[in-house]
């Protein structure tokens, strides 16, 4: 069996079980937790659809996040936008902003890149902790919910629907010419350009695009939860959609949106130990990066595969 | 025969190594022509140059009478410049059809099966049909080099720029490449050959050009080439050519 279709048949099982799931028995405290999952399951599969697949790395993903979040908030409290729009200008007004990160760090590679996007995050962080006019600064702006009186289901629902809408769509990026161009610029930018990729331009739209998915999480997380503050925005966020993305494998969507799934699940269930589970979640992510560059379900897959072929 | 490519004063510097000291060379439509040189010569910088990864400090470019010194790369790619890299760059974590496929496709007008066959027909061509769903990571040096190769011509080149394509290759497989290079040119492809192999550039070019320190130093038949004694300093030094 092939890879491709192994993550068909997993993906299929995992988006059954996840229907089935809250007829399982599932609290509403377990049910809050798994809705936010799926924002971060959302969230380091954009990061890993930028880093696994144009190899253009990024420290402004919360960031981006954080400012659909507040691009929604501000669009329905400030514009009388209704929340679907809100949700579009989220992600547009992000998808536009990650055009312009990736156009000011087109010639950088590496640790340049790197520090150009935490600066570039934290320029966004501290301009909506500065504005206290307008967002609220540190006290948190209160944002009108997604579904008025919606239950804790309707929401999970909600979630589910729109991460795996955005996965399929992201799928069916990649598999297309633009995935072809994205990951060709991953191997080798001039060799693309020789080509006839337009590297340059594949590579902001690849910033702009990984972007306003996140941008679309963020806004869906803040009528969701209903307070947002620039903390949503924070390096130390970052660490955790890195961490979910590296662990679950961030060389794959599905996988980067496994990984933003279990960690969340994993950080609920670990509460009881605080800060502590940072530091052990710091650890696995320095031992996956080390033993299993493919992530955790990345490791599994080919450790199926290889099963399943070896038998056959 | 029509001038395809003219360079015209061509000059670039690097800090105060001069690479390129007004370089003018005016190539006709399908002709097959070698370009030598030693070492830091300016071969690879003229090449540069015309596929658009360098700029000129002074100079201008005419490929099919229209301007194309600062034109982009992949601009140059998709009106017929195709070219190969010294040291490959294929993509090694994408299959060998998925190479061929990113060069089909990045002309928006062809579809994927219009490009997939014509990858089909170009791997046949060049002995690669059964590899083609191997990750490009898994092919040995002279595959590595059929399949830059192979890519190019996904582009339909009418100017092929080849950089060293014969370095590490078997002399089985150069014989081959050689019928590769033979057959496109006798299909109207003009081709410019970079080679530090001297067999290879005698046996395939009816005009060898020579660069020395950025300057053209001979421009004639292989066997004006070989009887220069400009050339043979600039290869073996003056006191070895002389003796």
């Amino acid at each position: 069996m092939s890879q491709a279709a192994l993550r068909s048949i997993i993906g299929a099982a995992l988006l059954v079980a996840f229907v089935l799931l809250p007829f399982a028995g599932l609290s509403d405290y377990w049910t809050y937790t798994v809705t936010i999952g799926f924002y971060y399951a959302l969230l380091a599969a954009s990061w890993s659809l930028l880093v696994g697949y144009v190899g253009r790395i990024s420290f402004a993903q919360a960031a981006m996040s954080g400012l659909g979040g507040y691009a929604s908030a501000l669009g329905v409290l400030e514009f009388g936008l209704p929340i679907g729009l809100g949700l579009v200008f989220a992600a547009l007004i992000a998808g536009l902003v990650g055009y312009v990160l990736g156009w000011l760090t087109l010639r950088l590679h590496g640790a340049y890149l790197g520090l150009t996007t935490i600066a570039f995050g934290e320029i966004l962080r501290i301009s909506v902790t500065a504005e206290h006019w307008l967002t609220e600064g540190s006290l948190g702006l209160q944002v009108p919910p997604l579904i008025p009186g919606g239950s804790r289901l309707e929401y999970y629902y909600i979630f589910l629907a729109i991460t795996v809408g955005c996965l399929a769509a992201m799928g069916l990026l990649l598999r297309s010419r633009i995935g072809l161009f994205f990951q060709s610029i991953r191997e080798d930018e001039d060799g693309a350009a020789s080509l006839g990729v337009a590297v340059t331009t594949w590579k902001c739209v690849a910033f702009a695009i990984s972007s306003a998915f996140a941008g679309l999480a963020g806004g869906l997380y803040a009528h969701f939860v209903q307070l947002i503050a620039p903390s949503m925005m924070s390096l130390q966020e970052m660490g955790v959609i890195l961490a979910m993305a590296v662990i679950g494998g961030f060389h794959n969507i599905l996988y980067a949106a496994l990984g933003g799934m279990l960690l969340q699940v994993l950080l609920e269930a670990l509460r009881e130990v605080e800060q502590w589970r940072l530091v052990v979640f710091g650890l696995v992510t320095i031992l996956v990066l080390r033993f299993a560059p493919n992530g955790l379900f990345g490791m599994l897959s080919n450790i199926f595969v290889r099963r399943r072929n070896s038998d056959g | 025969m029509a001038e395809q490519l003219v360079v015209d004063r061509l000059t670039k510097t690097f800090g105060g190594i001069v690479a390129l000291n007004g370089v003018e060379l005016a190539f006709s439509a399908g002709e097959l022509i070698g370009l030598i040189g030693p070492n830091g010569s300016g071969k690879t910088t003229l090449l540069n140059i015309v596929s658009g990864y360098y700029t000129a400090d002074r100079g201008q470019i005419t490929y099919e009478n229209q301007p194309i010194a600062g034109t982009s790369p992949h601009k140059l790619a998709r009106i017929g410049i195709g070219r190969s890299f010294q040291v490959t760059k294929v993509f090694r974590r994408l299959t060998v059809m998925e190479n061929m496929l990113v060069s089909g496709l990045s002309d928006w007008s062809e579809t994927r099966s219009q490009a997939s066959e014509r990858a089909t027909a170009i791997l046949e061509d060049l002995k690669l049909t059964r590899l083609r769903d191997e990750r490009a990571s898994n092919l040995s040096g002279g595959q590595l080099k059929l399949l830059e190769f192979a890519r190019i011509m996904m582009l339909q080149p009418k100017l092929l720029l080849l950089d060293e394509p014969f370095g590490g290759v078997h002399p089985e497989l150069k014989r081959f490449m050689y019928d590769c290079i033979r057959k496109w040119n006798a299909a109207g492809i003009t081709i410019i050959l970079i080679s530090h192999d001297m067999g290879s550039i005698f046996e395939l070019c009816r005009r060898v050009v020579t660069l020395s320190y950025g300057d053209i130093i001979c421009d004639g038949t292989p066997e004006e080439t070989r009887a220069d004694k400009g050339v043979l300093e600039a290869y073996l030094g003056e006191h070895h050519a002389s003796a």
